[in-house]
């Protein structure tokens, strides 16, 4: 859920960049590119840049947030009640407090790794690649998407196909070599505020199967962030999941090692 | 007079008619064996995909057959409603709950299918309590035993008494998961069932997937599996729009296919073997009526007609044709007989294999099929008939003066 976010990329980049600026020939190379953006804004904006910043916005380094997902199929619906904890793109833990049933059920994402803990029988079961595809948490969201959304760039090349007064949208095609599920991405932005404000997903055969979309846009600390997020699955017009964000705290801290199956375990 | 005259004639040349005889009984009863051999490899793999996992009959939604959709249930007692209990060919009715989910001990988890059952309806349509290789088949309805595939508790690394999870999605949308004991592993030998199969009693799985008193299917067993699809004909009639009988022919389209193939593959055997067969009769009757030119003339110029001539000959053939059979159909039923009761143990040379949705088992062994007796015995006499029918001809058609004159 928490999978919009590149923090460690992003602290790498400002380090870089630190560096960069203490030597002279680079701040002069650096300024020259600062100027040239500022120039010609369209010819070169950096697409890759743009989703990895709005995909960021979710979290800084860390975060915590209290979540409500609702999910809604044609046979159940139901209401979860989530704590979640975010480092990095590649750490997370989420933990359900409501319903009473499946309190302390929780999901633990570690790299490409995802286990759960089933309090009832004080088990935890890691998902096998084979069940990748399965639904999370019942959820219209899968585990794959879990594991592999915030690769996107790594997966996909991104192309900016259209530009409007308030919007960037932007094409994400799977790279030859890269094993992925979708045939192809779209990425809607808004541009002031920079948010993402909805992802169409398309399978192998281009036809458009799911969308996310991003609304309830707020302001938390220094961040403009879309608290609530909509999984439609398009085969099934009436089925959808909703994500909703109701307290989100950034920077908190805490290290890799708060991710552990110790801490999967205890509420 | 002319039988006896027949049987008289066939002993006068007793090494040539006791050497054709030996070729029509050895071909006749090898025949049998085969076709015994062949009959017991196909009900293998019939039994082997019926008997293991389907049953003969599957009754169930109509959504259910063809997407296994979850939320197609009925309620448990809708065979008991429908189908007549005085039905004498249905023999055994297993009421099922089926859940896809994954199997988990300590770091290691698979994807599993999970059968709901009562365990002892469940005995009367699979016979997977005679493939146990370890422990028993779970006793009760309610507990939590559970019966899985060899091939599973290798790959999970179990043995009979662990504790397993399994998790599946519930019918209400939450997390369905609970522990699971092993009492018993089996192994059938195909691979398909031995690695992704569970079975777990039926209100175990009904409380785990938040459906008390619902099924997917109800398994069952005939008689006899070849009256599968007439017993579905029977009572589809009778049962509600959405509930629907399929027989296993619907459920494994491509064994129907290799089993009617079956049929016609037993022609051409049976043709070609026969031919040679028939080849070697034809050359008997030919030589001995050559022979018996000079023989035939008498007989014609003492006024016998050319249509008796004809019927002499091919009452021979058809005498031999008789005796071949009777010693044919007893020696072939003997080794049959034997191919039943011990078989041939392949096992150390090869593994099983699984075609056409079932499973040949490395144990040769044969089985009494009545299509496999009468379609040999009846070619038999028919190609003994046609064999003797150019000699018989050839005699009939001779000039009596001739005939006389030569030696």
């Amino acid at each position: 859920m928490l999978f919009f976010n590149n923090p460690v990329r992003l602290k790498t980049l400002a380090e870089s960049m630190k560096i960069e600026r203490s030597t002279d020939i680079f701040s002069t190379l650096f300024l020259t590119i600062v100027l040239l953006l500022l120039a010609r804004p369209a010819f070169a904006l950096d697409v890759e840049a743009l989703v990895r910043k709005v995909e960021q916005q979710y979290m800084g380094a860390s975060s915590r947030a209290l979540t409500t997902m609702q999910v809604k199929t044609s046979h159940w619906e139901r209401s979860l009640e989530m704590e979640a904890w975010s480092l990095g793109r590649d750490y997370f833990l989420v933990r359900i407090i409501e319903p009473a049933k499946e309190r302390d059920v929780a999901t633990l994402k570690r790299y490409r790794e995802v286990w759960n803990y089933l309090p009832k029988v004080d088990r935890v079961i890691k998902i096998p690649p084979s069940m990748m595809g399965g639904s999370w948490m019942g959820s219209h969201i899968t585990n794959d998407d879990l594991v592999k959304a915030n690769h996107i760039e790594k997966d996909y090349n991104l192309r900016l196909i259209k530009e409007t007064e308030s919007h960037y949208l932007i094409e994400c095609l799977p790279k030859t070599d890269s094993a992925v599920v979708w045939g192809k991405i779209v990425y809607r932005i808004n541009k002031t505020p920079q948010v993402p404000e909805q992802i169409d997903y398309y399978d192998e055969e281009m036809i458009r199967v799911r969308e996310i979309h991003f609304d309830d846009v707020q302001q938390i600390g220094d961040r403009t962030v879309p608290l609530r997020l909509t999984v439609l699955p398009l085969e099934k017009p009436d089925e959808q999941t909703i994500l909703h964000y109701r307290q989100l705290v950034f920077d908190l801290p805490f290290d890799e090692t708060y991710f552990s199956l110790r801490n999967l375990k205890k509420p | 007079m002319l039988l006896t005259l027949a049987f008289r004639n066939l002993w006068r040349n007793k090494r040539r008619t006791l050497l054709t005889l030996s070729a029509m009984v050895v071909s006749a009863a090898l025949l049998i064996l085969a076709l015994g051999v062949f009959s017991g490899m196909f009900r293998d793999m019939l039994a082997s995909a019926t008997e293991q996992y389907y049953g003969h009959l599957v009754l169930a939604h109509s959504d259910y057959h063809e997407r296994r959709d979850m939320f197609a249930h009925l309620d448990e007692e809708i065979a008991s409603r429908y189908i007549p209990t005085e039905d004498s060919e249905i023999i055994g009715m297993s009421p099922r709950l089926r859940s896809f989910g994954l199997i988990s001990l300590l770091e290691t988890s698979q994807p599993v299918e999970m059968l709901g059952i009562i365990p002892d309806r469940e005995k009367q349509v699979t016979s997977l309590q005679t493939k146990l290789v370890a422990g028993v088949y779970p006793s009760d309805k309610v507990g939590n035993g559970a019966l899985i595939g060899l091939g599973l508790a290798r790959k999970l690394r179990v043995k009979t008494g662990d504790e397993m999870v399994f998790v599946t999605q519930a019918a209400d949308g939450s997390i369905g998961n609970d522990l699971l004991i092993i009492t018993g592993i089996f192994a059938t030998g195909d691979s398909r069932n031995d690695n992704n199969l569970v079975l777990a009693p039926l209100q175990w799985v009904q409380k785990l997937m938040v459906l008390p008193g619902r099924i997917h299917e109800v398994a069952m067993t005939l008689t006899d599996p070849m009256l599968a699809a007439r017993a579905a004909d029977r009572i589809n009639p009778r049962l509600p729009d959405n509930v629907e009988i399929l027989d296993w022919g619907d459920l494994l389209p491509e064994m129907r296919e290799v089993i009617a193939a079956y049929d016609v593959s037993r022609m051409i055997i049976v043709s070609i073997l026969y031919m040679a067969t028939g080849l070697g009769i034809l050359n008997t009757f030919f030589m001995s009526v050559m022979e018996r030119t000079r023989e035939f003339g008498i007989l014609m110029a003492q006024g016998m007609r050319p249509w008796t001539i004809r019927s002499l000959v091919l009452l021979e053939t058809c005498i031999l044709g008789c005796i071949a059979l009777a010693i044919g159909l007893t020696c072939g039923a003997v080794m049959t007989l034997y191919m039943q009761q011990v078989g041939i143990d392949l096992a150390a040379y090869i593994t099983p294999v699984t075609y056409a949705g079932g499973t040949i088992l490395p144990h040769l062994h044969a089985v009494f099929e009545a299509g496999n007796f009468y379609v040999p015995a009846g070619m038999l006499l028919l190609v003994s008939l046609i064999a003797g029918f150019l000699p018989a001809n050839r005699a009939a058609r001779l000039d009596p003066v001739q005939a006389i004159r030569e030696v």
